[in-house]
């Protein structure tokens, strides 16, 4: 035997040995991954996708290693928040029987967050803001009883659903007004911004009518220096901001809506630049600290209310002081966790990554994740 | 802005096309114009619709660019880049009946306008020429001059496809 041949067959010899040695592939079944328990850092991004817009999404990720986990349909132009109590993502949302034509029905949807699957689909009046996914366009009682939707033709009104029972109770209209701010200490009561600078406050009963109206005095001025209606809250005290930094803290809990204080975001030395808030969901505040966070950009203009942050600004509200300054990663939308020393995590409007700050005791980036979404505009934490 | 500079330096030209509108990405699109950058995912890239290579170098009358004076306070996909005009709907869709209001300046007579964006409605998005403008935009409290809003709402199919600039007449005082 050649020494070729030789080699020839202590190969077959190997690979017949190690043919034998690896066990076949034990036939399968297709199963459904479990998902992983909830924690305070898993991550929902709504994405309108609008290129597409019959077909919106959230992407649910885990914020610390950027796993992604799941995904659940929104429809066209769905609105959607976390119930108070996390247990469910609410969807307001049409569907065409057709895709993009036929028979259009509404419903607000409930879906578990611990398999994502559909808990609930309620009928709703076929008007729910086919809008940007603000915060306050769909916001739940403090006490997941009741879900209030906004809804526009473009009149606007609001849909009070009874999510307990499973069954829309009632809708209220809401001339020259938007966004919903519910009241924490009372579980039947909300409020919503109007165009002539005041608020309406809406109390109902326990079947969802609508039994008292409350309008405040004037509490802005929406020509000179509009309030953005995304607003963070601590309990009945919602913060806004104005385009031009102003803050407003307003108390929503009582018949009526009233401006407890307000104050210049930051002094005129943090504002030389023309530093002004900007994006989508630009606000959130941390009960703990007593901190807020706010995205800003340079050279604020007419029309530049939208540009993503160029810096995260942290506010002592108690100093009422800018006590830190951040790079904002060209934040569009931020939010806190939901903890004692809350992380912050902001949706790059530039690069479509979501990244990781902590807070305590002051921001530092953390981590950053690969791309995710192609239309994201709301993220929300566990 | 200075941001804006150090972030065009970081980046070259995507031609991934995708796009959406009234968005959370918004108003970032208008520094994008002829900036090089990779946008895997987001629907800011507006190459397909854009040959100039640079900011200083384009046509403000060309109707297909962001920056034409029409399009102050639009967001959305341009229907002049998906087969429409300035003021006509592309074939095949119809014209919301409702829309949104901006006042701009005219380049050319130095005078303001005010502009009616309405929406082509009941097919699927454009996703062609996106952009982003705020001029007097304001929050939908002020619901007639909101532009993050689908105003195909009123239309027997909701669908948003593209937006329309109409002009209604000279405005008497600077937006």
């Amino acid at each position: 035997m050649s020494n070729n041949k030789l080699l020839h067959v202590i190969g077959l010899c190997f690979f017949l040995n190690f043919s034998n040695a690896i066990a076949d592939i034990a036939p399968e079944t297709i199963s459904i991954e479990k998902l992983e328990p909830a924690h305070p850092h898993r991550i929902y991004l709504t994405d309108l996708a609008l290129g597409h817009v019959i077909d919106g999404r959230i992407h649910i990720l885990n914020g610390d290693n950027f796993k992604y986990l799941g995904l659940i349909g929104t429809g066209l132009m769905g609105l959607t928040a976390l119930s108070s109590d996390s247990s469910e993502m609410l969807n307001a949302t049409a569907y065409y029987s057709k895709g993009t034509r036929g028979e259009k029905t509404e419903f607000l949807e409930a879906y578990s967050t611990e398999d994502l699957t559909l808990k609930a689909e309620i009928p709703i009046p076929p008007r729910h803001a086919q809008a940007l996914p603000y915060v306050g366009t769909i916001m739940p009682s403090a006490d997941d009883h009741f879900v209030y939707i906004q809804n526009a033709t473009p009149a606007s009104s609001i849909s009070i659903v009874d999510r307990k029972n499973e069954r829309f109770a009632s809708e209220v209209t809401t001339p020259g007004c938007w966004i919903i701010l519910p009241s924490a200490s009372n579980m039947a009561r909300f409020s919503t911004m109007c165009g002539d600078g005041t608020f309406l406050t809406i109390t109902h009963d326990q079947k969802g009518e609508v039994v008292k109206q409350s309008r405040s005095e004037k509490l802005f001025n929406a020509d000179d220096d509009p309030l953005f209606v995304q607003a963070a809250r601590i309990g009945d005290l919602f913060y806004f901001v104005s385009y031009l930094g102003i803050i407003h803290e307003i108390n929503v809990g009582g018949e009526t809506s009233v401006l407890k204080k307000s104050w210049p975001l930051g002094s005129v030395k943090d504002l030389e630049g023309g530093w002004r808030p900007g994006g989508y969901q630009l606000i959130a505040v941390d009960k703990t600290s007593r901190r807020l966070y706010v995205a800003m950009h340079s050279g604020g203009k007419e029309g530049s209310h939208k540009y993503p942050g160029e810096e995260i600004w942290a506010v002592d509200l108690k100093t009422k002081k800018v006590i830190q300054r951040i790079a904002g990663a060209n934040s569009i939308a931020m939010t806190l966790t939901k903890e004692r020393k809350p992380y912050l995590y902001l949706y790059d409007g530039v690069e479509a990554k979501i990244n990781k700050y902590e807070t305590i005791p002051q921001m530092k980036a953390i981590s950053v994740s690969e791309p995710v979404g192609e239309f994201a505009g709301l993220i929300q934490t566990h | 802005m200075e941001w804006l500079d150090n972030f065009f330096e970081k980046k070259t030209r995507s031609i991934a096309q995708n796009s959406s509108r009234r968005g959370a990405l918004a108003r970032i699109a208008k520094y994008f114009v002829g900036a090089a950058f990779v946008l895997p995912v987001l629907p800011f890239d507006r190459s397909s619709a854009n040959a100039a290579t640079n900011s200083k170098d384009f046509d403000p009358l060309d109707d297909q660019r962001c920056e034409y004076w029409r399009y102050c306070a639009l967001d959305g996909h341009l229907c002049t880049c998906c087969g429409g005009s300035i003021t006509t709907c592309p074939p095949g869709s119809s014209a919301s009946t409702v829309s949104w209001i901006g006042t701009c300046e005219n380049p050319e007579d130095g005078k303001h306008y005010i502009v009616s964006y309405y929406d082509c409605c009941g097919v699927s998005s454009c996703g062609r020429c996106y952009c982003n403008e705020n001029i007097g935009e304001k929050p939908a409290y002020r619901m007639g001059l909101h532009n993050d809003i689908n105003w195909c709402m009123g239309n027997e199919s909701e669908v948003y496809h593209c937006t329309v600039s109409i002009v209604l007449g000279t405005a008497s005082d600077k937006a």
